[in-house]
């Protein structure tokens, strides 16, 4: 169909917006989940229980909520514009459960390591820098395919506060060519893909890091 | 005004739309099940060609956003004149997404106990169909209920994108709110407390039905974060 | 066998509770250079817990701990440079999964000793070689049965040079067969004049190269000493009890 030699470079002009959504979210989200887990794990009963409650919550509310509440908070402090506010909020939400992911990982390396690791005189960062996190990291693979696949599609809630992103180009299309169907079904397609090619690639780097046994 | 003022004109209007939104997450919750529990069979013992097909549906509506999914069905299908309402729309959109994430669940929960007990049933003589109805669905079915649980969770938070289409579930009466009263920051935040509230209470909830029903010594399933 | 009187390992008076059980009642216990003592008593009465107080990977209630001259319990010590030299050897190997047997030992080396790669090299292979495991070097934890494992654990402690090695129950997690390697490597390591305190309950091993039994139950040392009295006409009759039982399993 010629429509989609059309309609398909049309979407796409959002696609670069869609990817740099889903990257900055992913990545900080990765860095300050990061952060939050190792704090919660290693960081003292108090700031524990603190992160717990902070995480706790931003996992319980509705994405949606939460991106217009960020979103509306950052608007007051800062001139941003709604590509920047939107990303920064899924980042915020993103390290939550990403935080969680990390802890899980964290945590299941056997306690042994940390004691075999002090006992020939490591200190504690030590210890979780060459011990802990290479062991951490591969059981976190899993779990944090699912949440990349969860970011892309989070992205298209940033199509809420106007970001030119793959689903208001659809959007767009429809509105002026009166074929709703044909662009949020290609929009879909190309979600798909986005999913599948993140899923079946990080599979592949399990696989690749695996440690032999 | 104040905030106590601001409260006895917002609450009661919330509390409608709270309603809404467990109308919707509860009905979207059975109409997953009802999708999920027979995909899930069908993936575990269905022939070959029903297999492929099932596992196409549950891999695009995992692997596609709900949101996109909503507006596929709300104002994509008019394009060849099916029309539905709002609330149909909905129904109908996060019932699908939803009964492709149970069906893993609900998959998961069956073949973590099917090898085993399919071998001791059919070694006592049932056939296929006499196992699966009497010893796999109800083990499975309690196997599942920590997941299960989850995604009900899961309904409610997710529900709120059908403000988006103009179903007044709770975000959709919390913006019409700020746009009469100009108070975002209250509003936000008085919103994102009753969520809090519905979501803890249901946690506790569900958390002492899976404590009262899962089959005791059995491992049960649990969803990654 | 003892090699003089130097002290190298001094505990006072420590003890130890988790919640309201008293696992640890007032232990003290002096050991000398080239000492092999041996730990012995009913499981979960203490011993492995007051193993992990002399390196303060368990830090005792009260009481005080001495290393090479050094007071452990003292929270101003740098516990990480004292651990350096008090070699541990667990039940559970607790070997790095991700890193090969040659890495394992490596690691320390380079991390914690700041050993340039190519010495390190050269000296974690030497101890390898020495627990009979060089072939093995670039397998994997996984890739090596129990035994193994639990040598190549002793020669990731080796390596750093201990003056003295605390071994946790190390063969109790070992299929029968696999046994007799690990306790090979811990007699040559007493011969060679290694201080060594061990909980076991390997009495042939006691029996052929260790100095003194201790035998400690419910958190007191009961009695004590070397493995002629202890094993053949011990003072109390619970001890002669204990270790008779024992004798006859092993």
């Amino acid at each position: 169909m010629e429509v989609l030699t059309v309609l398909v470079p049309y979407i796409l002009r959002g696609l670069s917006i869609t990817l740099e959504v889903t990257a900055i979210a992913l990545g900080f989200g990765l860095f300050f989940g990061a952060i939050l887990a190792i704090l919660r794990v290693y960081g003292g009963k108090i700031l524990s229980r603190v992160i717990g409650y902070y995480v706790t919550i931003l996992r319980a509310l509705p994405h949606i909520l939460l991106l217009l509440v960020i979103y509306f908070m950052i608007a007051r402090v800062v001139n941003l514009s709604a590509f920047w506010a939107g990303s920064v909020s899924l980042a915020i939400i993103s390290s939550a459960y990403q935080a969680e992911i990390i802890r899980g990982a964290i945590q299941s390396v056997p306690g042994g390591q940390m004691m075999a690791a002090r006992s020939i005189g490591m200190n504690r960062f030590k210890a979780i820098w060459y011990v802990i996190i290479p062991q951490a990291f591969r059981h976190a693979i899993p779990p944090w395919s699912n949440e990349a696949a969860i970011v892309i599609k989070d992205s298209s809630l940033v199509y809420i506060l106007g970001v030119p992103e793959i689903l208001r180009q659809a959007q767009y299309y429809s509105a002026r060519t009166y074929k709703p169907f044909t662009a949020y079904v290609t929009v879909a397609a190309i979600y798909f893909l986005l999913t599948f090619i993140t899923n079946r690639g990080l599979d592949a780097v399990e696989r690749r890091i695996r440690i032999p046994a | 005004m104040s905030f106590l003022d601001y409260l006895q004109i917002a609450l009661p209007k919330i509390w409608i739309g709270l309603q809404i939104t467990f109308k919707v997450s509860l009905i979207c919750l059975l109409i997953g099940m009802l999708i999920g529990f027979p995909v899930a069979l069908a993936r575990v013992y269905g022939p070959k060609w029903l297999r492929w097909l099932v596992t196409a549906y549950v891999e695009i509506f995992r692997g596609t956003p709900v949101l996109v999914q909503l507006f596929l069905i709300y104002y994509g299908l008019p394009q060849f004149g099916i029309t539905f309402s709002a609330f149909t729309a909905a129904y109908l959109a996060i019932g699908l997404n939803s009964g492709a994430y149970q069906s893993e669940y609900f998959r998961g929960a069956i073949q973590a106990i099917s090898s085993g007990q399919m071998m001791a049933a059919r070694s006592i003589g049932m056939t296929r169909m006499q196992a699966i109805r009497y010893v796999i669905i109800p083990q499975a079915f309690r196997f599942a209920i920590p997941s299960w649980s989850n995604e009900a969770v899961s309904m409610v938070k997710i529900s709120s994108i059908v403000y988006l289409i103009a179903v007044p579930e709770m975000l959709y009466v919390a913006k019409v709110l700020m746009s009469k009263y100009y108070n975002p920051m209250q509003t936000y935040i008085l919103v994102g407390l009753v969520y809090l509230l519905v979501i803890g209470a249901m946690t506790l909830l569900l958390n002492e039905i899976e404590r009262r029903t899962t089959i005791p010594g059995l491992e049960t399933a649990r969803r990654g974060s | 066998m003892p090699k003089s009187d130097k002290l190298i390992v001094k505990i006072e008076n420590v003890h130890k509770a988790y919640g309201r059980e008293q696992v640890l009642k007032g232990i003290s216990m002096d050991v000398t250079e080239g000492e092999v003592v041996v730990l012995v008593g009913p499981s979960g009465t203490g011993k492995s817990t007051l193993l992990r107080c002399i390196n303060q990977l368990t830090v005792p209630d009260s009481g005080k701990v001495w290393v090479n001259g050094v007071e452990l319990t003292n929270p101003k010590i740098d516990i990480d440079k004292a651990r350096q030299h008090i070699g541990m050897v667990f039940q559970d190997f607790n070997l790095f999964n991700h890193l090969t047997a040659l890495d394992n030992v490596l690691l320390g080396l380079i991390h914690v000793l700041g050993m340039k790669k190519e010495k390190a090299h050269d000296k974690a292979m030497l101890e390898l070689k020495r627990v009979g495991l060089a072939n093995k070097c670039s397998n994997y934890p996984g890739q090596l049965s129990g035994g193994q494992k639990q040598r190549v654990a002793i020669a990731r402690s080796l390596a750093m040079e201990p003056i003295v090695m605390l071994f946790d129950e190390p063969t109790s997690a070992l299929d029968p067969e696999l046994i007799g390697e690990v306790l090979t490597v811990m007699k040559d390591l007493a011969v060679e004049g290694m201080t060594m305190i061990c909980v076991t309950h390997e009495i042939g091993f006691a029996r052929d190269v260790c100095s003194r039994i201790v035998f400690m139950e419910y958190g007191e040392i009961i009695e004590q000493g070397n493995p002629d009295k202890m094993l053949n006409n011990p003072d109390l009759p619970r001890t002669r009890q204990f270790l008779g039982k024992i004798s006859e399993l092993h």
